[in-house]
Parts: C-alpha cells; sequence; structure tokens
C-alpha cells in the first residue's frame, strides 16, 4: 500500500487490516516517520522524534501480532504525545528552556495505558512555552506551523499536536487542555479535538499543570478513531484522585445511532456574542445540519456566564504558584509571554481567589441545570479561524483583542468554561473560510456523557463540509 | 480602577515577591487590566451563599 494511502487513513480503517496483517506496524512506522522527517522543517511540530524507539516498539508490536497477540484498535498505530506529558527515559521539556534537559523516570499513566494498548509513540510534540498560551509560537523550539496555511498558528497550546494529526504524521495526538488546548488546535487544524470530562483521565504525568481544571484529552482524524482514545486512556487512576471511579463504557457503541429526539441547547448568550462573520455562518449551518438530522434545537440562557472572566483571577494565581520556583532560579530563561503572564499573578488578593472559586460554582450549578432541559449545548469552538503566527491582536466588531501573552483570553472564551465546569466538550470540523481556513463546532455534554457527544459529533461528521478533507501538504509524495 | 505602580511595589517588597523593573510592569499591566475589570463585575455579585465541593454527576454503576 503507498505511503500516502496509509498515511490518510483513520485508526478505525487502518486497525482491521493491522489484526488481518494486511498492514504492518513496522510499515506504518516508516511511514509516519518519513513524513514527520519530509514536514517537520516545515511545521516544527516535533521537540524531540524517537526513530528508534518508535522502531523498537514497531517491532514488538509486529511480533506480538505474529504471536496471535491483538491489543485492541491502537495496537500498531503511530500517535504523538505533547511535550508537557511524562515519558520515562525521553526528555520531556514542556516547550520551556528550563526543562531542556528534563528526562522523567516514570511514564505518565495515559502513556503507560497508549503503551499498553500497542501504540507507538513517534515523537514528542511542540507547544506553547510551558502550554501557557493559544499560539504555539515557541521562543524556544520555534514556531509550529499550521498545515493548512502555513503563515497561520496551529492553536495551541497542543499546537504541534494539532497539526501533526492534520497533516497526516500522526494518526492521533494526546494533547493538553486547560482552557481550550486541545480543542483551539483542533478547530484551527481542522480535525476532531476532545476535552472529556474531568476526572475521566489521569493526570498523573501531566506536568507543571495547575491545580484546577486542566485534562489530558486526544486530538484525532475522525470522531470515531477520538473514542477509541478514549476508550484506551479512561478510567480510575488509584494514584490520581481527581479520577473517579465510574465505569467506561464502549465509546462506540452508540456511533450511527439516530439523533432523532436529542435536544440540542443554542445557547443565547456569551458563546455567540464575539464571533467573526464567516465562523458563525459555518456555525449555524451545522446548527441547521443537526436539525436536518434530527435533533430538536432549544434556546437556552446562561446569565452567570457574563462574570466567567474571574474563574481566571483563580488561574493567574495558581500559575504564579506552579512556576515559583522556575521563577526563583530560571527567570531569565523565560520568553516574554509566559514570564509576564505568570508574574501578574503574584498581585491576586485571597479574596478574589476564593470569589473566582465561587463564581466557578455558580457557572458549574447554571450549566448542570440547563443540560437537564437539552442534551448537549452547541457552540463555536473557536471566535476566529487561526490567526496569522506572529499577531499580537485581532479585531472583532471594532473591538481589538490580544492574541497572546498578558492580558489574551478572548480566542478561549468559548473553550475555557468546560474546564471551569468539568463538562465534557468535543470540536469537530464544520467547514472552512473563504480563506480556506478551518472552522470547529463545540458540543458540551452532562458529565460522563462522551459517548452522546461522540454519537451526536459523528452524525454531524457524516454530513459536515469538511468531511474527507486534508490539507494538501499532507498529500504530497512522500 | 487601577492600582498605581508604587502600591504594587510595595507589595513585591513587603511579601516578598519577584521584583519587577518599571518596564515590566508596563508588561503585565494588561494582565492586571483584565483582573481588575473582572474584579469590579463581582462588587455587584452577592457569594455569601454558594456551596462548596464538586458538582460532577455520574450514574452509580450505571452506563458512566
Amino acid at each position: 500500500m503507498a505511503n500516502t494511502e496509509l498515511l490518510t487513513m483513520t485508526i478505525a480503517e487502518l486497525a482491521p487490516k493491522i489484526r488481518a496483517r494486511q498492514v504492518s506496524p513496522v510499515e506504518l512506522t516508516e511511514a509516519a516517520l518519513a513524513q514527520a522527517e519530509r514536514l517537520q522543517p516545515t511545521l516544527q511540530s516535533f521537540i524531540t522524534l524517537l526513530h528508534e524507539s518508535a522502531r523498537q516498539q514497531a517491532r514488538e508490536q509486529e511480533a506480538a501480532l505474529m504471536r496471535g497477540e491483538y491489543r485492541g484498535p491502537l495496537h500498531g498505530i503511530p500517535i504523538g504525545i505533547k511535550d508537557n506529558i511524562a515519558t520515562a527515559g525521553i526528555r520531556t521539556t514542556v516547550g520551556s528552556k528550563v526543562l531542556a534537559n528534563h528526562v522523567p523516570q516514570e511514564d505518565a499513566e495515559v502513556v503507560r495505558r497508549c503503551k499498553a494498548a500497542g501504540a507507538i509513540i513517534v515523537g514528542k510534540e511542540n507547544l506553547e512555552e510551558f502550554a501557557a498560551g493559544a499560539t504555539s509560537t515557541n521562543p524556544h523550539y520555534g514556531a509550529v506551523h499550521n498545515p493548512w496555511a502555513l503563515d497561520r498558528i496551529p492553536g495551541g497550546s497542543s499546537g504541534g499536536s494539532g497539526a501533526n494529526v492534520a497533516a497526516c504524521v500522526t494518526f492521533a495526538s494526546l494533547g493538553t487542555d486547560l482552557g481550550g488546548s486541545v480543542r483551539l488546535p483542533g478547530t484551527f487544524c481542522g480535525v476532531v479535538g476532545l476535552k472529556q470530562t474531568f476526572g475521566r483521565v489521569s493526570q498523573r504525568g501531566l506536568m507543571v499543570t495547575s491545580f484546577n481544571g486542566d485534562h489530558i484529552g486526544p486530538l484525532t482524524r475522525s470522531v470515531h478513531d477520538s473514542a477509541l482514545m478514549l476508550q484506551a486512556i479512561a478510567g480510575y487512576d488509584p494514584l490520581d484522585p481527581s479520577t473517579v471511579p465510574v465505569p467506561v463504557p464502549d465509546y462506540t457503541a452508540a456511533l450511527g445511532q439516530a439523533l432523532r429526539g436529542l435536544k440540542l441547547g443554542f445557547p443565547t448568550n456569551h458563546y455567540f456574542e464575539v464571533l467573526d462573520p464567516e465562523v458563525e455562518a459555518a456555525v449555524r449551518q451545522a446548527i441547521s445540519a443537526l436539525q436536518g438530522l434530527g435533533m430538536d434545537l432549544r434556546e437556552v440562557a446562561l446569565p452567570t456566564m457574563q462574570y466567567i472572566g474571574a474563574v481566571r483571577i483563580a488561574g493567574m494565581a495558581d500559575s504564579l504558584v506552579t512556576h515559583e520556583p522556575f521563577l526563583a532560579e530560571h527567570r531569565q530563561e523565560y520568553g516574554p509571554d509566559v514570564l509576564y503572564r505568570t508574574l501578574a499573578g503574584q498581585f491576586v488578593l485571597g479574596r478574589d481567589y476564593s470569589k473566582a472559586l465561587k463564581v466557578q460554582r455558580l457557572i458549574k450549578e447554571e450549566h448542570a441545570r440547563v443540560l437537564q432541559d437539552v442534551d448537549v449545548l452547541v457552540t463555536p469552538t473557536a471566535p476566529i479561524a487561526a490567526p496569522p503566527i506572529g499577531a499580537a491582536t485581532f479585531t472583532l466588531g471594532g473591538t481589538e483583542h490580544r492574541v497572546r501573552g498578558p492580558g489574551s483570553a478572548t480566542i478561549s472564551r468559548n473553550t475555557s468554561p468546560s474546564n471551569a465546569t468539568g463538562l465534557p466538550a468535543i470540536t469537530v470540523p464544520c467547514g472552512f473560510t473563504a480563506a480556506g481556513l478551518p472552522i470547529g463546532l463545540q458540543l458540551i455534554g452532562r458529565p460522563f456523557e462522551e459517548a452522546l457527544l461522540f454519537q451526536i459529533a459523528h452524525a454531524y461528521e457524516a454530513v459536515s463540509p469538511s468531511k474527507g478533507r486534508r490539507p494538501p501538504l499532507a498529500l504530497a509524495a512522500s | 480602577m487601577a492600582i498605581q505602580t508604587e502600591t504594587l511595589k510595595a507589595i513585591l517588597r513587603d511579601y516578598h515577591g519577584f521584583v519587577l523593573s518599571d518596564e515590566e510592569f508596563e508588561r503585565i499591566r494588561p494582565e492586571l487590566d483584565s483582573y481588575m475589570r473582572e474584579v469590579e463585575k463581582l462588587q455587584e455579585l452577592d457569594l455569601s451563599q454558594v456551596l462548596s465541593s464538586r458538582l460532577l454527576r455520574a450514574q452509580e454503576g450505571g452506563p458512566a
């Protein structure tokens, strides 16, 4: 099978071929590594490529297959890991100069689970410095470029992961999401990004993170693949008390089931208030498509969302505390965007931190109430399509908004609420701007109801104008 | 509402914070301005009766 044909397949398409030994893990891994080598100078999507260990893992997975030991749909599948997720014996920089030579002793729990499921790790992926921003323009490891338009950001902070999945380098990547850092690369790169319920997936091994609301989640080329990835990483981790001991269902079981009668909640405030007209048009078209699939559209109000910005106050203080030891010893090694965002946190009063947590609770309550009346909420994932690399600001409705560094929060205004609530949210591609930049639709569900999100997103994906589209750069001869 | 730079310098001095130059105070100012805007909005909000705890619900033993 030609490399391009192999590389553009989904995990769900490849898995039966690997199981039937029509596609070899070694062959597949060599194709992924070749694609990574070809595109790394253009995309700068990796910090560390793992040629030798990937080849070794591929040989081991192939040998297991030959022995009749099939480990499931991820068996022999090349994936990427964002470089703030610990990998034993492999340096994990968190996109920083401070940790440029840090080599963890243990795999993160999600890495352990992916390896146990037979996945092959081809590299550690580039990201925003310390995963603290939405651009993935890293001052130490280079700017990650968007495969759909190389002058554009891929989103962040999991930008290398989004770019790799879109460019058919990896079949899936694990990113992390504290304010939208999986879903923003998902929308900007035209792939599927999932932030599951807080507590569904272990955070153990997620480095330099926040006390409140971080998640490890998959970026994939299809909703089905997202379900397969969650299946592999979900579950209680006795060593991570934030995980919840509830059963892990079969996430693919509801794929293909009809949507008739399900209620789609359309928020009348916040999520559609600051929005590029092209994004709004694509999302409204997607909502019509969901209605066409049988969903019942209902307007819902979320008045407490006017205070959502307060939750960021807690994030400021958390970030300062997380970085305190590094700032004390390595302040000069920080890039300015992260440094000055972080240093502002030392002025947050305890009173305001407490208020932020109470606002967070109010917003959780309100979402819980609304989701008694509707099955999911539908929103644009981001207010704009990918801005140019290096842009300091963008303008919407005559107002200038910062893209990066201190004071930048507009890009994540639709994604960060689900980090505050802990609710599961998925972005699925829903078309393109006139300039050819991907647009994403976000669905937000009830706690631990990822299977319903997959069912709806999967049905929409089949009728989306993005269906089957790949960036031309991914398809060039490899 | 904006906090005077002199006040901020005093906080850093008395609370052993990370010292900032005048130029660095300008760099963090957008983040502080955003913080103060949110604090002002909260003035009108009564948070005295807000309950604690996480609010996630899961069906015990059922489809998770």
